[in-house]
């Protein structure tokens, strides 16, 4: 991947927030979805994608056909791609361009997806739009002035757009405010998932907060009122975070949770993914809280996504689950302690 | 931290409430949690606060919305239904796989994909961003629409020489639009 990867740049709020992604589902006129879409026609959709997005203009195209299912995996951890299009897809591929990231044949024809570390609702809709203008330009998008863009999935009519930011939330969760938060966003067109998205639980204290709805409201509606309601979740991890490390008794629970979850890292020799997440979690909260010298939050979300299992074994180094956690280890040290670029 | 109640057990319970103004919040522990809820202290439903205090009354029109994925598709009816013209899918697959077999899907079967999209959307007009080419339609469409206005305004009040030059302003916009 010759792409930086976005978890590795300082982002706005990054604190609370760490990432914010906005999708656009695009699909040709004239051409049926899967199943009913032939080699043929699933080709050609290749092809117009690959015209549009060219080489020269910057633009990098990954064959998922070509690709081990772990090298596929492992896209999906760094949430440049879906799980189902990781696991299920191989006529398509993944065009790349700084922060636009364009699945070709998923669910849909086209998924432009912009990914922004950070706070940046407003950055990856700008992105993704212009991608979309190119779309737009070149090629009959399947579209009608009732249902606006038409897409596989009713759910996705409309504007075609998911805008989802991604949120550490220690605190709240600690506080159990979560199963409240879901009630109150469920009301007003969003919803909080856990990290991997629909269904999932919340590994790492890591909570997406995206848009159900998508026929009826303008795409500017929807990333106003996202960024309304984020910007109350992020107040509100920042005064419970306030609460818990107040009087020094509690500081110092706090803490020392942190440091000791450090000292593993620091230690380890093995790491197994589930341990790496769970000290994960402590020490992005104690990096966030000035808790441990020199250690920003972006360093924890480094280690995080870059110790994940398919993303470790695609990378060469190891073969086995258990090399797999020397390796987990060597990484996550090297990174904590700054030894490696990214 | 320790609960505020009984200020033994480590406190897992925020609970923060808002009563005409008046801000309380409690930091407790599940046991006085549970006490306090049984004995109607604090909301039984949910242990947490509100945090949308204001933006939740902003968006309060959008409470229509509440049980949203709830519905799927709605199940085939026994009545033999008609094919899609483009890709020849039916409504009774449509309904089966929970998605359109092709984008020609969405007007061949508008009528019976109706109830469910606006049980998703609550809504089933779209108000966002239109593709260039269906955006210069609809300005040539107002734009005819604004001339034929004028053409007529124009023979009312006798300006022939203005309303000739819209006749034939119209028929090149017209001849354009059905190419």
């Amino acid at each position: 991947m010759k792409t930086t990867n976005w978890y590795t740049i300082q982002g706005s709020d990054n604190d609370v927030v760490v990432s914010t992604r906005v999708r656009l589902a695009r699909n040709l006129q004239n051409y049926p979805f899967d199943p009913l879409m032939t080699e043929d026609q699933a080709a050609q959709i290749c092809s117009l994608a690959k015209e549009i997005y060219t080489e020269d203009d910057g633009w990098e195209y990954t064959d998922f056909g070509s690709l081990t299912p772990t090298e596929r995996r492992a896209y999906a951890e760094k949430h440049l791609v879906s799980r189902e299009f990781a696991e299920s897809r191989y006529k398509g591929g993944l065009l790349s361009k700084n922060s636009v990231h364009i699945m070709v044949l998923e669910e849909d024809h086209l998924r432009l997806q912009s990914i922004y570390p950070g706070f940046a609702l407003e950055e990856a809709y700008r992105d993704v739009s212009a991608a979309d203008e190119l779309l737009d330009n070149r090629a009959q998008i399947a579209y009608n002035e009732k249902f606006g863009y038409l897409t596989h999935c009713p759910t996705n009519l409309g504007t075609g757009m998911r805008a989802s930011v991604m949120l550490f939330l220690p605190a709240c969760s600690k506080a159990h405010l979560i199963r409240g938060f879901e009630e109150q966003l469920g009301k007003i067109g969003l919803t909080i998932r856990g990290m991997t998205g629909e269904g999932s639980k919340a590994e790492g204290r890591l909570f997406q907060i995206s848009n159900q709805i998508t026929l009826g409201v303008t795409e500017e509606e929807t990333i106003h009122k996202l960024s309304g309601i984020v910007e109350q979740i992020v107040k509100q991890e920042r005064e419970l975070r306030g609460i818990l490390c107040k009087g020094k008794r509690d500081e110092n629970l706090v803490r020392n949770q942190v440091r000791r979850a450090y000292g593993t890292l620091l230690y380890a020799t093995l790491l197994q993914t589930e341990e790496m997440v769970r000290l994960y979690e402590d020490i992005r909260l104690g990096a966030a809280l000035g808790m441990i010298e020199n250690l920003n939050p972006i360093r924890a979300d480094e280690m995080l996504f870059s110790c994940m299992p398919n993303t470790l074994m695609a990378n060469g180094e190891c073969k086995t689950p258990e090399e797999r956690d020397e390796v987990r280890a060597n990484r996550a040290r090297a990174i904590l302690t700054g030894e490696t670029g990214n | 931290m320790l609960c505020e109640k009984c200020g033994k057990k480590e406190a897992t319970f925020y609970y923060k409430e808002n009563v005409n103004g008046v801000e309380k919040s409690y930091t407790l522990c599940s046991d006085c949690a549970a006490e306090l809820q049984k004995n109607g202290t604090i909301s039984g439903t949910t242990m947490s606060g509100d945090p949308f205090g204001q933006l939740h009354k902003l968006f309060s029109e959008d409470k229509l919305f509440g049980s949203l994925f709830n519905a799927g598709l709605k199940q085939p009816e026994s009545r033999e239904t008609p094919k899609c013209p483009l890709c020849g899918s039916t409504f009774a697959q449509l309904a089966k796989n929970g998605k359109v077999g092709c984008p020609g899907c969405y007007e061949a079967f508008e009528a019976e994909l109706m109830p469910s999209i606006r049980r998703i959307h609550g809504r089933s007009t779209h108000t966002g961003k239109i593709p260039v080419r269906c955006r210069e339609q609809n300005e040539r469409k107002q734009k005819i629409a604004a001339m034929e206005k004028e053409l007529k305004e124009s023979v009312a009040s006798e300006n022939y020489e203005r309303a000739a030059e819209l006749r034939d302003q119209l028929r090149t916009l017209r001849e354009n639009d059905a190419q």
